[in-house]
């Protein structure tokens, strides 16, 4: 299944990929160890493009993607929309990002800017209307352009005709927001432009045999509002000065996490989800913490999708290791768990039945490492892994650093290829 | 030294910790014995921190508290120094191009529980930062914090400037979740971390 491609006949070499990732999932051993990356911007850098040349050329990052499967032939492109469109984010003043080619280096990477979007003291707002505090309050927070939103009356003003004639009508004729307007006209025009150019990239992969490895991606709801709303310190405070307000918050974002993710996979039809999660892993707090605050929610998530058919893929950023007995409640073959920092064996040993490993060479070694380094590297994932089949190989942190060196990304996938044979 | 204060900021009960300093204050207590009873408490919430039994959550309550004791108590100091002197000058900050704050403020905050006289210079901190602070305050350890990958560069950079300013003699140690000793060779720092106590230790052996 494709994109925006309602004629394309799948090619046996597009279904044999398929094939191999969905076996590797479902713990059934394919004909070879898949090899599928998360690389975001090391493959724009491979393909010798900077960083910001990658966020504001979108031909040339499309083409880049492209000719990076043809040099690798991996088993999946990596993910889609995951370079972000530098012009949109532009246009729309958001606060929440620095990026580069705007102002971080142009071979920096973009980065979030966490902070206390929502005030430890708004819980209650935004818990009694979610809805009309996200209009007024957060996306003038986040987004420069998104300001005048915060001129607005209480949405709920806007239920009637009068008020939408005589408010509404009125409130769109002033200057702010009549430039506001004008401008979010612009950011749907250079928006579609990004899409479309994307759509199209992802229908030109698929006919030359690459499935794409996801358009969907969605957060555990503890991360939601850690990430978005209240930052790490404030929702850490959160957890003792306010736990019940915390626990509805999450109740909140839920199904947003749920059903955002369920939407997209119906228009791409694509029905991998990548799930990056953040503070969940060991060190960021206690076993019962995670326990009471982090995996009710985020289990929920997991649940939902995979009754929708859907195959979760969290990204278990950090050293995971204590929190695989959690994970261990899943059913098996239906999520697949890309690693960052953990104890292989361990994951063997408690989720082996359970999960796909997808990782983990690490990317010190791909950065400064040796060629030889990371193959042995690999031939230690087959080792432990492969023999219930359930072995997907990738870097470790967000797949491939954008700084690896390009030989030690061309040794990992030689590797696959040569000790990776079932 | 008051018990009930330092359980209460142990047991990470604030409203009791604040109501138990006024009360001691109220008392006739010296409000000097009261930061050193702090001290104590937050120790324990070091070490319970170093051993795994407390954790980030733990660690920003805490600095919490601490901040409201020694604000409600400042007037009440005077001009009169805390007791003991900083073990040393720790400068710290996250390298250029990277923006990540959060380890570095649990590493910064570890320090201070720990006798370090921190010098903080934030994040996406350029390699000249680094060596013009070291040189006005005489510092004689830097901490180079670094989320991403893309860190391992301005790391490598920062600890030949550091070099290149004749400072060869200052200690380095770059912390991050993405760094081991093969980045530490890469870098040339003199040392690691992936957690905030290595940075401590580091910093305790090398003053």
């Amino acid at each position: 299944m494709t994109e925006n491609t309602p004629t394309f006949t799948p090619s046996p070499e597009f279904l044999a990929r398929e094939k191999r990732f969905n076996d590797a999932v479902s713990l059934t051993k394919p004909d070879r160890v898949p090899i599928v990356s998360l690389a975001g911007v090391f493959i724009p850098r491979y393909m010798g493009m900077t960083s910001a040349e990658a966020l504001y050329d979108y031909e040339r990052m499309n083409q880049a993607w492209k000719d990076a499967m043809v040099k690798l032939n991996w088993d999946m492109a990596p993910l889609a929309f995951v370079v972000f469109p530098g012009p949109v984010m532009e246009l729309l003043g958001l606060k929440t990002f620095k990026w580069p080619g705007f102002d971080l280096g142009e071979n920096a990477t973009y980065q979030f800017v966490e902070d206390e979007y929502m005030l430890a003291d708004e819980y209650d707002e935004f818990l009694a209307d979610p809805g009309d505090f996200t209009i007024r309050k957060l996306m003038p927070r986040m987004s420069k352009t998104l300001e005048p939103l915060g001129m607005l009356p209480p949405i709920n003003w806007f239920s009637s005709g009068y008020t939408i004639l005589n408010l509404g009508a009125m409130l769109a004729g002033v200057p702010p927001i009549s430039n506001m307007l004008e401008t979010l006209v612009k950011v749907g025009q250079e928006m579609t432009k990004f899409t479309t150019g994307q759509a199209k990239m992802v229908g030109e992969l698929a006919e030359m045999g690459y499935p794409t490895l996801a358009s969907a991606f969605t957060e555990a709801p503890f991360d939601w509002i850690s990430d978005m709303f209240r930052g790490m310190k404030g929702v850490m405070l959160d957890m003792y000065r306010c736990p019940d307000k915390l626990k509805a918050a999450i109740d909140v974002m839920t199904p947003f996490c749920i059903q955002s993710a369920l939407m997209v996979a119906q228009q791409t039809g694509n029905k991998r989800i990548f799930i990056p999660l953040h503070r969940g892993s060991a060190g960021f707090m206690s076993d019962e913490q995670y326990a009471e605050f982090y995996w009710p929610s985020l289990k929920k998530v997991f649940m939902a999708l995979i009754e929708a058919g859907l195959t979760p893929m969290p990204f278990l950023e950090g050293d995971y290791t204590p929190r695989l007995k959690y994970l261990a409640e899943l059913p098996p073959g239906k999520v697949l768990g890309h690693f960052d920092i953990v104890d292989k064996q361990k994951v063997k040993e408690i989720l082996g039945d359970t999960m796909c490993f997808w990782g983990n060479v690490p990317a010190q070694l791909l950065v400064t490492g040796t060629t030889e380094q990371v193959k042995d590297y690999v031939k230690e994932l087959i080792d432990i892994f492969g023999d219930n089949g359930g072995l997907i190989v990738d870097g470790a942190v967000d797949g491939i650093p954008p700084e690896s060196k390009p030989e030690n990304v061309e040794a990992m996938t030689e590797a696959v290829f040569e000790y990776g044979v079932y | 030294m008051s018990q009930s204060l330092v359980n209460a900021i142990i047991a990470m009960r604030e409203e009791d910790a604040l109501k138990i300093t006024k009360e001691l204050i109220e008392q006739g207590t010296d409000p000097f014995e009261v930061l050193a009873t702090c001290g104590t408490a937050m120790e324990t919430i070091g070490d319970r921190f170093e051993k795994g039994e407390a954790f980030i959550p733990e660690l920003i309550l805490a600095g919490e508290m601490l901040k409201q004791i020694t604000d409600f108590l400042k007037p009440l100091l005077g001009d009169g120094k805390q007791a003991g002197d900083a073990l040393g000058t720790f400068v710290l900050g996250t390298v250029e191009g990277d923006i990540h704050d959060i380890a570095k403020d649990i590493v910064a905050f570890v320090l201070e529980i720990n006798g370090f006289n921190v010098v903080d210079l934030g994040v996406d901190v350029p390699p000249a930062k680094f060596v013009e602070t070291v040189k006005e305050t005489g510092a004689k350890i830097v901490g180079l914090s670094g989320f991403l990958t893309m860190a391992y560069e301005p790391m490598k950079l920062t600890v030949e400037a550091l070099k290149d300013a004749g400072l060869d003699d200052v200690k380095v140690i770059i912390g991050g979740g993405q760094v081991d000793d093969q980045i530490r060779e890469y870098t040339g720092a003199d040392a690691f971390g992936t957690d905030a106590m290595t940075a401590v230790k580091y910093a305790k052996q090398w003053n």
